[in-house]
């Protein structure tokens, strides 16, 4: 055995039992609402529609968009989560709060800030839709990548270059197979996102930029055509299970770990930083100022007028049920936000432990991957059969939109912590045990550190995934429980230039509560 | 080590409080189910806005409580209800548009009832009730949208046909959306097909080579790039004939005295939405209260300023902005629900092939 595939073979009795927590969650978040909705659709002759060749061309269209999304999401993100992870300079933690931000940006907010910035150069197509693309899923390669690369320790490197290894070589044969698998997780989560993806695709896209994602939305809600949506959904479900196995299947090699000490960056490595700092921030904050921009701007100049509209009045559209009350759906998002980082880090984790400790085989670990891969329309349609009527209406409870968010980020929580949590050095397990420590205690010794960071980091990043999302929150919130996202589509959804101004400030204190809230349950993490 | 559990206790206190306060608010169905107040749920999309006095005074004097669940989008909510059908996840829909009915009909979604107020319905819409299953309850119209001030600046005359928009003139200055992704893009396609005939594609071809654009939703449209809603290049966009009141509710400050856009009323088509009973209610005696009242004086004159429509009943004054800006039009290109039906595919299809989509 070496110290590169650990066995939690010393597990606590508890960890045995570890796998019921995704697995009761995912039979009846995913499994119940997946099952109803095939009830209502599949018949014999389903199985005819396979033959049809538009799903398939949309198909390969998506790959080849996916595939160039993702080499450029990690072309930017990776310089960034290794600055933003391994260096210590001040306002660090608010750096790596903002590169979560784009994640969480509502599309058409994204869509409109890359028109006005790109839109004259590139026009609607491939170019500007692999951009956008890139730009969403920075948060993605940065916290899945920098989990891993923040336990590496910077001694291995610098021993490599005593050894007169070069800066690069050091990089290629010490830190890069260490980061391996965390690299391929990152980049299968970005290409099935990009894969999925359906706002940016449709707002940003042409004939040739589509998704099976949009295909499905137009078969379902245009069309009303189901036999061909349940097709369309099953081949992209086919494709991201692929995606997700191949990423499940890298092995890390150069167990390195070391608590998460940062460097102080000294000489050229400070020049480096600053550049890398300076170009996230950039990146970043370019859409962003866009936003603020709108949010001060009228046709008569600037003005307060849609910051005063929010914080002043108690509901926006006096006397109407339209939108409701903004602070309401702030607080809302909030909640949810947070229930969903703990619901998510719980089963995420306990799944991750379990995929490690070789309780559960291959075929479960991906079913904790699949809902990246179901859409937001097959989900949505499948839990209101499931919990939308009698005998079982769960819409009241407001329990329906956070739980269908967790199980958004369920894998997201498994992809961070899986690639860390295997290169955990299982001889900590045996030394504490030897020690006669109990096995419990022993087990904690060892992973119980790694478990915490990487349960942190992956718990921010569902409170993201939360704060942002809109598809599944359309079906299944109630007319009077809106999330921000919601608030900003309504809002967007009339004219008139208060529409605008106002969704404008909504989108910006959205980027506020999600710097905030990422930074706090960072802070929140190191300290604990 | 040990802060561990207490970390997990604080959290998971902190969730049940989150769910107590997300709960609290709503009463439950089996409270509901005994002999006291009765609740209705009413599935809407997500555009659906009344006066909250309106909806306060109707559950005062009812003794039934409105519950307002939202199925996203208009197509979206048809869907799940077709999906649901027999076995409901609400009690009334409201919002089902004449593009979409017919499947609902076919599926057995709706229970018929005539509503005692069907009476006062404009006569053009009392006969599209497909036996008495559904109930119009308002209509609005989508048109192109001209932003006034750009063509005044321009020095050039607006376009006031469907034809104009293929004339060189008016070369790469008109926007729409992609039928297949937005109820207003399929809503003038449907136009320039009752329009045209078979001859639709051709007409379509010679909005291509004029340079038409098409947007993937309103939104993106009406804000990134019609002229008057953001910082866009083209000054003809599809809408609604009620954009233009819309613009002076939704100003900044004072209103101004009159909207910089207007209305070209010809090509305009007719979308209706309507309301229904779901089959398979249990409350259909309640269920049937609803239906009266989304068809009552009070709801009907409400419905213009906050969904921008206009009211199904013939008896109701139109707000000041909507008689001084919104176009009413008279004629407004329709096709027949079924028709729509069975050829909404074939249609979208077809206009990919000549778009190039």
């Amino acid at each position: 055995m070496t110290i590169t595939t650990p066995t939690l073979h010393r597990s606590p009795g508890w960890l045995r039992w570890a796998w019921l927590v995704p697995a009761v969650f995912l039979v009846i978040f995913l499994g119940v609402p997946l099952v109803s909705l095939a009830a209502q659709i599949v018949s014999p002759d389903t199985i005819s529609y396979f033959t049809d060749p538009l799903p398939w061309r949309v198909a390969g269209l998506a790959t080849g968009q996916a595939l160039l999304s993702t080499a450029l999401a990690l072309l930017l993100g990776l310089p960034m989560a290794n600055v933003l992870t391994r260096y210590r300079f001040p306002g660090r933690r608010w750096a790596l709060a903002l590169a979560t931000v784009p994640f969480v940006l509502p599309t058409v907010v994204v869509a409109l800030a890359f028109r006005a910035l790109l839109g004259a150069s590139l026009g609607s197509g491939l170019a500007i839709v692999v951009l956008a693309h890139a730009y969403l899923n920075l948060a993605v390669v940065v916290r899945i990548v920098g989990a891993r690369w923040a336990t590496i320790d910077p001694r291995f490197e610098t021993v490599a270059r005593t050894l007169r290894a070069d800066r690069l070589t050091a990089f290629r044969t010490v830190t890069l197979p260490a980061l391996a698998p965390a690299i391929a997780s990152a980049a299968a989560i970005v290409f099935v996102f990009s894969f999925t993806s359906l706002g940016i695709v449709l707002l940003l896209g042409d004939a040739n930029t589509r998704t099976l994602e949009s295909l499905v939305l137009r078969q379902t809600s245009v069309l009303l055509d189901f036999q061909g949506a349940a097709i369309s959904a099953a081949i992209q479900a086919m494709v991201v299970g692929s995606v997700l196995l191949w990423a499940a299947r890298q092995r890390s090699s150069g167990g390195t770990f070391r608590g998460g000490h940062l460097i102080r960056p000294d000489g050229f490595a400070r020049i480096v930083v600053g550049i890398v700092i300076a170009l996230t921030l950039l990146i970043v904050l370019a859409p962003v100022a866009a936003l603020v921009w709108s949010s001060l701007r009228s046709s008569s100049g600037w003005t307060l007028s849609w910051w005063s509209s929010v914080f002043g009045a108690q509901t926006i559209d006096a006397g109407s049920t339209r939108i409701g009350s903004p602070l309401a759906a702030m607080g809302r998002s909030l909640a949810y936000a947070l229930l969903t980082g703990i619901v998510a880090a719980i089963v995420g984790g306990m799944a991750a432990v379990s995929v490690l400790s070789g309780r559960i085989g291959r075929a479960f670990a991906l079913a904790t991957a699949l809902p990246l891969g179901i859409s937001a329309a097959t989900l949505g349609l499948g839990t209101l059969l499931a919990y939308g009527r009698e005998p079982l209406d769960l819409r009241a409870t407001g329990m329906l939109v956070p739980m269908a968010h967790a199980l958004i980020a369920v894998p997201l929580v498994v992809a961070v912590a899986t690639p860390t949590l295997r290169a955990a050095d299982s001889r900590l397990v045996t030394v504490a045990a030897t020690l006669r420590a109990r096995p419990s205690r022993a087990w904690w010794t060892a992973y119980g550190p790694i478990l915490r960071t990487v349960m942190v980091a992956a718990g921010g990043l569902a409170c993201a995934v939360s704060l942002g999302e809109f598809g599944a929150a359309s079906f299944l919130a109630r007319a009077d429980g809106l999330t921000v996202p919601l608030v900003i589509a309504r809002l967007l959804g009339r004219p008139g230039e208060a529409s605008f101004g106002v969704a404008a400030v909504m989108a910006v204190i959205l980027v506020v509560m999600t710097t905030a809230l990422v930074a706090a349950v960072d802070k929140g993490g190191r300290r604990s | 080590m040990k802060r561990i559990p207490t970390v997990t206790v604080a959290l998971i206190a902190t969730s049940m409080f989150v769910l107590a306060a997300c709960s609290s608010d709503s009463p439950s169905s089996e409270e509901t189910a005994a002999s006291g107040p009765v609740t209705v749920q009413l599935l809407t999309h997500d555009s659906f806005a009344l006066s909250e006095d309106v909806i306060a005074d109707f559950e005062a004097s009812s003794g039934i409580t409105l519950e307002v669940v939202s199925g996203g989008d208009a197509g979206s909510m048809v869907a799940g209800a077709i999906l649901a059908a027999g076995a409901p996840t609400a009690d009334v829909m409201f919002g089902v548009d004449n593009t979409l009915v017919t499947r609902t009909l076919d599926e057995g979604v709706f229970e018929p009832y005539t509503s005692p107020e069907s009476s006062a319905l404009r006569p053009e819409l009392a006969d599209q009730t497909f036996e008495g299953r559904v109930t119009p309850i308002d209509f609005g119209d989508v048109c192109i949208n001209i932003d006034d001030t750009w063509f005044a600046a321009e020095g050039i005359a607006a376009p006031t046909t469907l034809e104009d928009l293929a004339n060189p003139t008016y070369k790469d200055l008109l926007v729409v959306q992609d039928p297949g992704t937005s109820s207003p893009g399929l809503a003038f396609l449907l136009s320039t097909v009752s329009r045209y005939g078979d001859a639709w594609p051709d007409y379509w071809q010679r909005l291509r080579d004029n340079g038409v654009k098409v947007s993937g939703s309103w939104s993106d449209a009406y804000y990134g790039d019609f002229t008057f809603g953001g910082g866009g290049d083209r000054p003809i966009v599809v809408s609604y004939a009620t954009s233009p009141p819309a613009e002076i509710v939704y100003a900044e400050g004072e209103p101004p005295a009159r909207p910089s856009t207007s209305v070209m009323t010809d090509g305009c088509y007719r979308q209706i939405e309507y309301a229904g009973i779901l089959a398979g209610t249990d409350q259909p005696a309640a269920a049937q209260q609803v239906i009266d009242w989304l068809l009552s004086p009070e709801v009907q004159a409400d419905i213009p300023l906050n969904m921008f429509v206009f009211p199904a009943r013939q008896d109701i004054p139109l707000p000041a902005v909507f008689t001084e800006f919104a176009a009413q039009v008279d004629s407004a290109e329709q096709l027949p629900a079924e028709f729509v039906a069975e050829n909404v595919g074939d249609l979208l299809a077809k206009w990919g092939s000549v778009m190039g989509r």
